[in-house]
């Protein structure tokens, strides 16, 4: 009886030394992801710019082209980027990830979606050249995928 | 005033203005899958709970009794046919700087809308009270000039910059800072303020080059106007992306007039670093 009651004590000390320290590398998890996401975010930021630049005739197609196959990976990577618990801040202290992420996620996945299509539709418009086309999905993508998501899930905070 | 398509009809600029100047971002309740221009949204304000009331011409819910005295009157100065006062979430302070063409024309757009029948809803009537004292503080304490008048020193553009600014856009109710009686402080103009719409941070948007969009280009400007992006290919979000979903119906020729006449003023220093 005394051995059993020995050995729930250990297991339960070491069960919580365990958590604790399982919670220390969460913590440090959460800035990485943190990070991590604010990077990607403006790696989208450069990939949508050389696709303006090759609107503005400042960059060649191959570039936008690259920029726009970039999009469509990093777009669909972005559920990962938001585990639980990683509200924020950002790491420039600008913006914070919103609640709602987590306690409304199908809605959440449902923007991503709409983003991740509209990313599509763009790679398809660079692969033709056409800059009317271009323009007009770039727009698209930018407005209502990008903006559409922040207008719902992200919030600008005082830094 | 220069700028309207050009040839159009009464309707038809109203029509422009009042895509413009958004207001069926109020007056037609988007997420409820309201009637357009019927009401319904619901707005949080600091006043509580409010309800956008049905703009379309019905007689009996909407404003088809409406003569065009009554109209002007509710734009430009908030009071309703009853003589029951607005509170100024209704952003009548901005709509008071209309030319009277203008009124004239956005009047003959609503009329051509479908008429919905739908009752308007009762605000959050607790609160109400104490917040019809707070708007009347408000009231009294901003300015009412009445129509914009053009500069004449200033070219058409920077003219028709401003006016867009001042009377149509209403970009001073998020992004000007109020003083402590709630009117907006005429020293601080678009200089920012972190109680903007919604209790939400609104930034500087005054040439200042570490708080303001000093940095920023007159194409940068046209792009956030047109589409919500940042000179770094950000996207807004929150109020501003409502905003550009009216400034993205402007024509072209409109957001560059923003665009000169935001680059034009004078510099304000903000309390923080630049958007």
């Amino acid at each position: 009886m005394i051995l059993l009651t020995k050995y729930r004590v250990l297991g339960a000390a070491l069960t919580i030394a365990l958590a604790g320290a399982a919670g220390l590398a969460f913590a440090q998890d959460k800035e990485t992801v943190l990070k991590n996401r604010q990077a990607t975010m403006k790696e989208q930021g450069k990939d949508l710019g050389s696709i303006k630049d090759y609107l503005d005739g400042k960059a060649d197609l191959a570039q936008a082209q690259a920029g726009a196959v970039d999009l469509t990976q990093t777009t669909k990577k972005i559920p990962d980027l938001f585990p639980p618990g990683t509200g924020g801040p950002n790491p420039s202290g600008d913006y914070v990830a919103r609640p709602v992420i987590w306690s409304d996620w199908n809605k959440f996945l449902d923007a991503q979606k709409t983003a991740a299509e509209k990313a599509d539709v763009l790679v398809v418009a660079v692969k033709s050249g056409d800059k009317a086309q271009i323009a007009a999905a770039f727009s698209d993508l930018g407005k209502n995928g990008c903006g559409g998501c922040h207008t719902t899930f992200r919030e600008k905070i005082e830094h | 005033m220069a700028g309207s398509p050009a040839g159009a009809d009464s309707a038809a600029r109203g029509g422009y203005l009042a895509a413009a100047a958004g207001c069926d971002q109020c007056h037609t309740d988007v997420k409820g899958g309201g009637r357009p221009y019927a009401g319904g949204r619901a707005l949080e304000t600091p006043f509580g709970t409010i309800y956008a009331p049905n703009i379309t011409p019905d007689q009996e819910t909407g404003i088809g009794r409406w003569r065009f005295a009554d109209f002007t009157r509710a734009l430009r100065w908030g009071i309703a046919p009853d003589s029951s006062h607005y509170l100024p979430v209704f952003p009548f302070p901005f709509y008071n700087h209309l030319t009277n063409d203008d009124i004239i024309d956005l009047k003959a757009f609503l009329e051509t809308l479908p008429a919905v029948s739908q009752a308007n809803r009762a605000g959050n009537a607790t609160i109400l009270f104490g917040a019809r004292a707070r708007a009347a503080v408000i009231i009294i304490a901003e300015r009412f000039p009445g129509p914009w008048t053009p500069d004449p020193s200033k070219d058409s553009t920077w003219n028709r910059g401003a006016y867009l600014v001042a009377a149509v856009g209403r970009c001073g109710d998020c992004h000007t800072p109020r003083d402590y009686l709630g009117a907006r402080d005429p020293e601080r103009s678009l200089a920012g303020t972190v109680f903007g719409a919604g209790g939400k941070l609104a930034p500087n948007i005054t040439p200042d080059p570490e708080t303001g969009i000093g940095k920023w280009s007159k194409e940068d400007i046209v792009a956030l106007l047109k589409d919500g992006q940042t000179p770094d290919f950000d996207f807004v979000g929150g109020a501003m992306a409502e905003i550009v979903r009216n400034t993205s119906r402007l024509n072209d020729a409109d957001r560059q007039a923003i665009a000169v006449y935001l680059r034009s003023l004078p510099a304000i220093r903000g309390r923080k670093k630049a958007p």
